[in-house]
């Protein structure tokens, strides 16, 4: 079942597009990563699924309410990009506040509070005022807050960016947990290993459309490089193949290519036998997230001249 | 979400500097008022004691005075609490977490009013007690209407809450400043203006000049009401010395109260303080944040 669903949401600001119809939807449990480059609309696209922003057009549903409903809120965690917390409470203080404010009662907010500390490892510091912690410090207490009503959804705006290596992979430690804990994740990042790492399934945004999404295999899966150690490959076979496919590299017995998607290669390999080649091996090539990404991003610049 | 908006004023330390500075402020009308009761009272009319009707309008004359300046304080940490309770909140990021929240948006924009109110309430029912307890020191006067000018005096701040409220949902902290300062500014010039006509008994256009600017902003009618009421109050004295003949809003010049704003004024007063709010309220709900 969809927790988090969106049908063309568009978000307008006077001529400039920041969201154009984007539809996806994200099943429970699930870590759900947004990629996209500066400036594509991934914020813009967030801040719609939290009701902070109203779309100029179409319309989503956040745990079974419009985003901004009472009802679903009390079941979203956010932690959003270039926040800030007040800094003239104490860690603690701010955390139980937030608590209090997430429906749960004095005495259980306080005990909420010094977990969601804990989790996320500044147990001890919560009797210092915010203001004092440290960039990273904050991070960690903005995604404390996030998690302090014990949310079904959690929509984290690049959670690690002003975090050290361990820092980050203390969140996505945190985050590993929250799946098993049956959580559904919203992760909004530049990070391509961090989602590459923690995501089920991911989009890829670009100047505010979505341009892919699918499981994360799915998308490795899709345009592939392929190579093959054959023998008896001839001149003409060669020349039909370079017409074809114009990234063919052929050193020794190996020939690489890249193709369109997958499907190809069994076509391929079949035209091969068919001109009298002995296939030895092949050997698809897997795409990294980073590759798909680069390519379509390019592709959409392309596009748009 | 008003106690966590109190907190934030009291802990930021908003209270502290505004109760020192407040502090300076009395120890120099104290002292003023000192000097002023005993050379005025005693070169004057030295046969004057508190219950004469001369030295009642002396009193008078300098809370009202005092109360002036006092507005002006008062009317200062109203606009500076309230100017970027939204904008501000919104341009330095610390408003995302809380906007999530399960509060609607309307809970959450009271809930610093009430915050603020409460804050501005307490403070300027005190500014205006020590006024009221120094002038009755040095010169012996309960101020007539005590209660009634209080309740007059802390409706001030709450007419400039609410502007300021209103703007900070739509405009940045430093326009939403700029704007409520100006106001306020106008009110006070439009309302000497119209003291000034009426003394004058001068043409309607000035007069009416401060009727408009009090609609815009009735924060200075609501001080013209305040005198009124204190001086209106005023027991007859004991008859040892200047009989009654002159206006004594006359004596109080353009501090004082010619033209008092009516009933129906202070209602309307009332009602723009919850018309602005109400508006505050829409427009922070439609906006993107």
């Amino acid at each position: 079942m969809a927790i988090i669903e969106a049908r063309s949401l568009t978000k307008v600001y006077g001529r400039q597009v920041a969201c154009r119809e984007i539809c996806l939807s994200v099943e429970e449990g699930q870590v759900f990563g947004l990629l996209g480059p500066n400036g594509a609309g991934k914020s813009t696209l967030v801040k719609m699924l939290v009701g902070l922003v109203y779309p100029t057009a179409g319309e989503a549903r956040v745990a079974g309410y419009p985003p901004g409903d009472i009802r679903g809120r009390r079941q979203v965690g956010f932690l959003p990009e270039n926040f800030r917390l007040h800094g003239w409470m104490k860690g603690a203080e701010l955390l139980t506040f937030h608590a209090r404010l997430a429906s749960l009662d004095g005495r259980a907010a306080r005990q909420r509070a010094a977990g969601v500390l804990d989790l996320v490892g500044l147990t001890g510091e919560g009797q210092k005022l915010v203001a004092n912690y440290s960039k990273g410090m904050q991070q960690r207490l903005g995604l404390a807050a996030a998690l302090v009503g014990d949310p079904r959804v959690v929509f984290l705006d690049e959670p690690t960016s002003a975090l050290d290596p361990l820092g980050r992979r203390q969140v996505r430690e945190i985050l590993l947990a929250l799946k098993e804990a049956g959580k559904t994740v919203f992760l909004n990042s530049h990070l391509l290993s961090e989602v590459e790492q923690v995501c089920d399934r991911v989009a890829i945004i670009n100047r505010g459309t979505v341009v892919a999404s699918g499981r994360l295999a799915e998308l490795q899966d899709g345009p592939a490089t392929v190579t093959i150690r054959l023998g008896g490959l001839t001149e003409e076979l060669a020349a039909e193949l370079r017409r074809r496919y114009p990234s063919l590299q052929l050193e020794g017995d190996r020939l690489t290519l890249a193709l369109g998607d997958r499907e190809e290669i069994a076509t391929l390999v079949a035209r091969l036998v068919a001109g009298g080649c002995r296939i030895y091996e092949v050997v698809p090539g897997r795409n990294s997230l980073e590759d798909i990404f680069v390519h379509l991003v390019r592709e959409g610049e392309q596009a748009c001249g | 979400m008003a106690l966590f908006t109190f907190r934030e004023a009291w802990r930021k330390k908003v209270a502290l500097i505004a109760g020192v500075l407040t502090l300076a402020f009395l120890i120099l009308y104290g002292t003023g008022l000192h000097f002023i009761t005993r050379d005025m009272v005693n070169t004057v009319n030295p046969a004057a004691n508190a219950t004469s009707y001369y030295a009642m309008m002396q009193a008078i004359t300098l809370f009202v005075m005092g109360i002036y300046l006092a507005s002006f304080l008062v009317a200062g940490l109203a606009i500076l609490a309230a100017v970027g309770s939204v904008a501000g909140e919104i341009e330095n990021g610390t408003l995302y977490t809380l906007a999530v929240r399960p509060l609607t948006r309307r809970d959450l924009l009271l809930g610093k009013f009430l915050g603020l109110a409460a804050m501005l309430v307490i403070y300027a029912a005190l500014f205006f007690l020590a006024l009221a307890g120094l002038v009755y020191w040095q010169t012996g006067l309960i101020i007539p209407g005590l209660v009634p000018a209080l309740g007059l005096f802390i409706l001030e701040p709450l007419v400039l809450l609410a502007v300021t409220m209103l703007g900070t949902t739509r405009l940045s902290t430093l326009g939403n400043g700029v704007l409520a300062f100006a106001l306020y500014a106008i009110a006070v010039v439009g309302g000497m203006m119209e003291q000034i006509g009426a003394m004058m008994e001068s043409t309607t256009a000035t007069i009416y000049t401060g009727v408009i600017t009090s609609l815009l902003l009735p924060a200075d009618a609501v001080y013209r009401r305040l005198v009124a009421t204190v001086v209106d109050l005023m027991p007859a004295g004991n008859g040892q010395d200047l009989p009654r003949f002159v206006n004594p809003q006359m004596t109080l010049g353009p501090f004082g109260s010619q033209s008092t704003p009516s009933d129906l004024m202070l209602f309307y007063t009332v009602a723009y303080i919850v018309v602005l709010l109400a508006l505050a309220v829409y427009s922070f709900k439609r906006r993107d944040i």
